[in-house]
């Protein structure tokens, strides 16, 4: 199988590091000669279509931030000629998302599937704003379009209500899509600090970004809700349809309050008929959904399994890699 | 059979309280059952389980029960009333605490109050408990949000 990676950052460096960890595994489990043929990123790209040397590529990455520098193989061809013009079974897309217009995403994944690719994608971006459109495009042209890692990082919840509960009617999903916002309260709450200090501590920790405002308002969980309710819950909606409510306001009183009413105060996105909401929630101190720390928790209700949750870690590079990871098996599976 | 969900004080007597008049009434009671472990905020859910009654009667026990403060947040599979909890953020006080309340009691019941203000000058929390009847759960949640957008106070509530 051949892929082409768009975005050489930290989740596109996460999936050659997961590839060139997997290669015998897939060999071995799956019969699968993964090649990685084009790397992109905002330089150029290299390609080989006998598959790129990934050991080097990461070298040329990190010691000159530029995959165009990559010895004989290295172009400054643009991606969308890229996607164009090489010939691969799918396109990995991994460039940093735009909550406003999509793009450049957009554009490399609708031209990947006009030149007859597969697409995998971790970009919450285009999906949120776009889904139904990029959908008719892999209709169109009969192609496969898998964006596990675009919800959750490395926890299951689209393949898993989509393939593992098929046959049941998803009712509603709620719960903690966003790692940030669940550490920054989780911190509040055990060390009684104030947000703007947790908010500091987190950024230079790497758990936050320099710029936290998609976290810490909820528009990343709101653009993820809207992903699980257009792709799970076959609804048609879009990021300005969901009731936002975010956490700057929370403070350690409130969390204190919160916990001697047997609750604690997490961020939680919901999907259901009726409802499209991101906000601050009161959840028992009990319940499933109260996990700490950057972890994510979604819990699906469904009419025949009822209540389904799944916890895991939803950041970071080799776990939102393990589900790009699974997104390319499943196309090589379905096109062996 | 009936199955009537209550919930009762944390105190010793409740028990006592809610099932004499039952008893007195000559209602057959099958099972109580404490569901301890479901305590929030000092209140104790119990299942009462009773014999099959004429809708009349049991309406009498229903409001017997009542009067006796006791809340009945389920009959079989119909859910009368639902325990709201609230913790609210910002200048809870000077919003005038009292005009929130008597908004909120005109859809539902606030039965608990608590109030913590760490500087007079920086806003405050409150954690506030409200029982209402589940018709009117929309019209209070309503009551929220225009009381949220009035007085820049927000409401977390729980689900």
């Amino acid at each position: 199988m051949k892929v082409i990676l768009i975005g050489f950052g930290i989740i596109g460096k996460g999936v050659i590091n997961v590839i060139r960890k997997k290669r015998e595994y897939l060999k071995n489990k799956y019969g699968m000669d993964l090649k990685v043929v084009a790397i992109c990123d905002r330089s150029g790209a290299a390609i080989d279509d006998n598959g790129l040397d990934l050991e080097l590529a990461l070298k040329v990455k990190e010691e000159t931030g530029k995959i165009s520098k990559y010895p004989e193989k290295g172009t400054s061809m643009p991606i969308v000629e890229v996607v164009k013009s090489i010939e691969a079974d799918a396109i990995i897309e991994a460039t940093p998302t735009n909550i406003e217009s999509g793009e450049p995403a957009k554009t490399y994944i609708i031209e990947g599937f006009k030149s007859g690719k597969h697409v995998i994608t971790a970009n919450k971006g285009p999906l949120a704003l776009y889904f139904n459109e990029l959908l008719s495009y892999a209709k169109k042209h009969n192609r496969i379009f898998r964006y596990e890692a675009s919800v959750g990082g490395a926890m299951p919840i689209i393949n898993l209500a989509k393939e593992t509960l098929a046959g049941n009617e998803i009712i509603k999903i709620k719960g903690i899509l966003n790692g940030t916002t669940n550490y920054i309260l989780t911190k509040m709450e055990r060390e009684k600090l104030d947000f703007d200090t947790v908010l500091k501590e987190a950024q230079e920790l790497g758990i936050a970004e320099t710029n936290p405002h998609q976290d810490i308002s909820g528009l990343d969980t709101a653009a993820k809700i809207v992903i699980l309710a257009n792709s799970i819950m076959n609804m048609e909606v879009t990021i300005k349809d969901v009731n936002i409510e975010g956490i700057t306001k929370i403070t350690p009183e409130a969390l204190s309050m919160a916990n001697k009413g047997g609750y604690t105060i997490k961020l939680i996105g919901e999907v259901s008929e009726n409802k499209l909401e991101v906000g601050p929630k009161l959840i028992p101190l009990d319940d499933p959904l109260n996990v700490k720390g950057s972890l994510n928790v979604a819990m699906l209700n469904t009419d025949l399994a009822k209540e389904v949750i799944v916890v895991g870690r939803g950041a970071g590079d080799v776990e939102t890699s393990s589900a790009i990871l699974s997104d390319i098996i499943n196309i090589y599976l379905k096109n062996k | 059979m009936i199955i009537l969900d209550l919930e009762l004080k944390d105190t010793p007597g409740e028990l006592i309280k809610a099932l004499t008049p039952i008893s007195k009434m000559g209602i057959n009671i099958h099972s109580v059952i404490h569901l301890r472990e479901k305590k929030v905020d000092g209140r104790i859910p119990v299942r009462l389980v009773v014999g099959d009654l004429e809708d009349k009667i049991l309406n009498e026990m229903i409001n017997k029960l009542e009067k006796l403060d006791v809340t009945i947040t389920k009959v079989n599979t119909s859910i009368r009333k639902r325990d709201i909890d609230l913790v609210v953020i910002g200048h809870v006080v000077d919003t005038d605490i009292r005009d929130t309340i008597d908004r909120l009691n005109k859809y539902g019941l606030v039965i608990d109050l608590d109030l913590s203000m760490p500087d007079p000058f920086k806003e405050s929390s409150a954690r506030m408990k409200i029982i209402v009847d589940s018709e009117k759960l929309n019209d209070l949640y309503n009551e929220l949000d225009k009381l949220s957008k009035e007085k820049n106070l927000l409401f977390i509530k729980s689900f």
